[in-house]
């Protein structure tokens, strides 16, 4: 018995091992074409993203370069967890996590390295590059607020602190604390104003709350348009996602919805940052450096903007239009570091304002 | 144990080393959870979750208890229309993963959702029908986990010897009044057997949980090491989770060796009462309404949804093919070290319990437990780190560890129909123990140990924390696929991976429920 189930253990396994490694080959077969013949190499990465558009990204890379792209998906902090636990060992070439705060903290933890890189520093403004050159920001995405137009007047939210007013009491929907671009807020909320002014802040908006927090922020813009609250703190591409929609209720629920963006006292609104950077114990650290110059190329910054709706972090690339409608809105320019540095607090401030 | 039966046979050893594959990572969470403090949580928080959980489990627990008990008694005590059909199909909500439910039941009952949106067109007031609630998260783990307590307390049901029952009736016993004094007090110990299972689950689940914004322990978990970066805090906050499922184990093994008492010698098939008219169409329609909730309303839903999404056909079936091997791989791995534990560890009750704590840990704890060893051969054999084959294996490993006790419960079951005397008689016509184990035990048992690589087979189609974290580069299973998607908000693309978990899964939970009604004397269904 324990013989046979060997065997067919060995059978399953060698099946599966050459199932598995006929993959790579049927992937790079669909971008030929023009392309240029591969090399040979390849870059490992590891992301925290798992979009259509990074698909696309990474079939043109391979296709400009010959480079395969090895990849593995996950969530932020299991991706640190691996770095972690395979330490010098780690075959990781390039992190890219669509998240300020984790990467900051992938930086501190020396998961990263710096490199010097003419190509990227012309390309990337200084605000979205790391000071210490160990990560940069490859695309934007906007925390904003999305409003009942037949009920709200856009200037009743120029600020963040409006969320707290009492002008909102009972009309507010967001998500719970833990989501990550709550905490990115917080962390630029803590910043600018203080702990103090912070927990006040948090404190009113839980006040203001029209149901305890949950969902997603497109369940935010759905309650919003159902009429469940006036005003909730989103993504700026989800709305946009909904509002170019396949599914019609989709469309629908934005038709009497519009974006916002609030300042953080007057000095531009909060955008959290998809960053990348070379993994600090690269073994294809020439394909690697290669594959973050292609990230912040006009290609792959066009493709972050039409595929995913996300704000580039250059100015070369050509926007759909619906992205470029809201392009023009300015950033608070806070420093990156401050996102890994404040995360503990946002969430403890998040805590005792009873914001769950 | 006796001491002097502590000589190392080779099955011993096997048992040792199969034991040890499932204790590394609980003994890395331990060691990991005496790393530095870091005030991430204030007390106040930590019980307001601790609350929570406990609050979840006993709903979940209650939940579960009265509905696989009713369905149970029906099925077993009654004749009514389509009973042999729902004696299989009340199973069937074992197929769909909690998350996949929770996803569904999210989706429908939201404000903007089809059914409160519906009713406020109607009625113009919002009902207060929220499934992102204590209560909603309850409801939906019980339909997902009640075929648990229906499957352990049916099998009691048909085991029972039919002579006590009928000894009270003729005592003067009503038939109810048999089933409250006699029948259920005899498989109570299955009650509580199924209960513990479903608990653990509840105890274990994160995705369910967190999609439907309930905040246990496990949010605790996941906080301490997301966002404070501390994985000592969160194994620490892992240990109070360890404590319930010991407790749990320990109730669940004392009903499995109540219940093989009691079910002893004579039995005949069971006499059914009929039911007849609005009882009968009562009963079906009951067994219809929990696999209608359980299964068709939420899939069916996200099978709505997903037709209005895209898909990638081939990466559903990379996604599919990929779980499939994997599943029978580790199928195959997990029963043959559950087997060795068996084996070798009978007659101990120690070892068992402790092999099977894996099952009950919460995923993200068991991510932490996982990885620390899987650092340490990774940072030995640093040439091996990327290599495809050591992933797999760690992952097999992985799975192992998590599903010991899903393959060790029947096939302790199974080896236990095994007589002493026949095992004396193999070693005294001169078989050595491990070749008493093949020729007697392996072939008695042979059925126990399908039985076992099915339950572990379903649990890997629907298994994420470990998957996530320890497969190789380009390898998506169907469970990571649905997590993403979900987690990216596309609910329509979510649902085509989780349908096809729950297609694949399908027969072999069918096969299971159809492998339990002829393991057990007195049922032909």
């Amino acid at each position: 018995m324990i013989k046979r189930l060997s065997a067919a253990t060995l059978l399953a396994s060698t099946m599966f091992v050459a199932a598995c490694q006929q993959q790579p080959a049927t992937e790079t077969a669909s971008a030929a074409g023009d392309c240029v013949p591969t090399t040979g190499g390849s870059v490992n990465l590891y992301t925290a993203r798992h979009y259509a558009s990074d698909e696309a990204i990474y079939e043109a890379f391979t296709c400009a370069t010959g480079i395969r792209i090895q990849k593995i998906e996950l969530g932020a902090d299991l991706l640190l967890a691996r770095l972690q636990a395979e330490g010098d060992a780690s075959p990781a070439d390039v992190v890219v996590i669509q998240d300020a705060g984790a990467m900051g903290q992938a930086a501190n933890d020396g998961f990263l390295v710096a490199f010097d890189d003419a190509t990227i520093d012309s390309r990337v403004p200084e605000q979205w590059r790391d000071p210490q050159g160990r990560w940069f920001g490859i695309a934007r995405r906007a925390r904003i607020i999305a409003y009942d137009t037949q009920r709200v007047q856009p200037s009743e939210i120029d600020e963040y602190a409006d969320l707290a007013s009492p002008r909102f009491r009972g009309k507010v929907c967001a998500q719970t604390s833990d989501a990550v671009y709550n905490l990115t807020l917080m962390s630029a909320l803590i910043d600018r104003w203080g702990s103090e002014r912070a927990l006040e802040w948090a404190r009113g908006v839980v006040a203001n709350m029209a149901r305890p927090p949950q969902g997603s922020d497109s369940d935010q813009i759905r309650a919003v348009a159902a009429g469940q609250c006036e005003v909730a703190i989103t993504n700026h591409y989800y709305f946009l996602r909904m509002a170019e929609s396949d599914d019609a209720e989709d469309r629908a629920a934005t038709e009497h919805v519009a974006l916002a963006f609030p300042q953080i006292s007057g000095q531009g609104s909060h955008f959290n940052l998809s960053g990348a950077g070379l993994a600090a114990h690269a073994p294809n650290r020439e394909n690697a450096i290669r594959f973050l110059e292609f990230l912040t190329g006009p290609e792959a910054q066009g493709i972050f903007a039409s595929e995913t709706n996300e704000f580039p972090t250059t100015t070369e690339a050509t926007l759909p239009a619906d992205v470029e409608a809201y392009s023009h809105h300015a950033a608070d320019p806070l420093p990156l570091p401050a996102f890994a540095e404040h995360r503990a607090e946002a969430q403890r401030i998040f805590e005792q304002a009873g914001w769950r | 144990m006796r001491l002097h039966s502590l000589r190392p046979t080779p099955l011993r050893l096997g048992a040792l080393v199969a034991a040890l594959i499932a204790l590394i990572p609980l003994v890395a969470v331990l060691v990991t959870a005496a790393g530095p403090m870091a005030d991430s949580l204030t007390a106040e928080t930590f019980w307001r979750y601790a609350r929570t959980s406990a609050a979840l489990v006993l709903m979940v627990g209650i939940g579960t208890g009265m509905l696989g008990a009713a369905t149970a008694w029906l099925v077993a005590m009654h004749d009514f229309p389509g009973r042999r059909l729902f004696s299989w199909a009340l199973v069937l909500p074992m197929a769909a993963p909690a998350f996949v439910l929770a996803y569904g039941y999210a989706s429908l009952f939201d404000v903007a959702g089809p059914i409160r949106t519906a009713w406020r067109t109607a009625f113009g007031w919002d009902p207060p029908l929220e499934m992102r609630t204590l209560w909603g998260a309850a409801l939906v783990m019980t339909l997902g986990f009640y075929p648990y307590v229906y499957l352990t307390l049916r099998a009691a049901f048909l085991s029972q010897s039919t002579g006590l029952a009928e000894a009270a009736r003729t005592l003067g016993l009503t038939r109810r009044q048999a089933f409250w004094r006699v029948t259920l007090p005899l498989a109570r110990p299955a009650l509580a057997a199924g209960m513990a299972l479903a608990v653990m689950e509840t105890l274990a689940d994160y995705g369910a949980t967190s999609y439907l914004t309930v905040q246990t322990l496990t949010t605790g978990v996941v906080r301490a090491w997301s966002i404070f970066y501390s994985a000592a805090e969160a194994a620490r906050l892992a240990l109070p989770l360890l404590g319930a499922a010991v407790v749990l184990l320990w109730i669940e093994r004392a009903g499995r060796r109540t219940t093989s008492e009691a079910g002893q010698s004579r039995w005949r098939e069971l006499e059914r009462a009929r039911l007849s008219g609005a009882a009968g169409w009562g009963a079906a329609g009951f067994c219809l309404l929990l696999i209608g909730l359980g299964l068709i309303l939420p899939l069916g839903w996200l099978a709505y949804l997903g037709l209005g999404a895209e898909h990638d056909m081939s990466r559903l079936i990379a996604g599919g093919r990929n779980v499939l091997i994997l599943g029978l791989i580790a199928a195959a791995v997990t029963t043959g070290l559950a087997t060795l534990v068996a084996l070798g560890a009978r007659g101990g009750r120690f070892l068992p319990r402790l092999v099977s704590l894996g099952y009950a840990t919460p995923g993200a704890v068991m991510a932490i437990g996982l990885l620390a060893p899987a650092g340490l051969i990774w940072r030995a054999f640093p040439a091996t780190v990327s290599s495809f084959l050591m992933a797999i294996t760690l992952l097999i490993l992985a799975y192992a560890a998590r599903l010991m006790a899903a393959a060790l419960e029947p096939i302790d079951a199974g080896l236990q129909r095994v007589g002493r005397s026949m095992r004396a008689a193999a070693r005294s016509l001169g078989e050595t123990e491990t070749g008493a184990a093949r020729r007697v035990d392996l072939p008695i048992a042979s059925g126990a140990l399908f039985t076992a690589a099915l339950l572990v087979f379903i649990d890997v189609l629907k298994e994420l924390p470990a998957t996530m974290i320890l497969r190789p580069f380009g390898f998506d299973t169907l469970a990571v696929m649905a997590d993403y998607y979900a987690k990216d908000e596309r609910l329509g693309e979510a649902a085509w991976p989780s349908v096809v978990i729950v297609l694949v899964a399908l027969p072999a939970v069918l096969w299971l429920t159809r492998r339990v009604s002829h393991s057990r004397p007195g049922d032909r269904t």
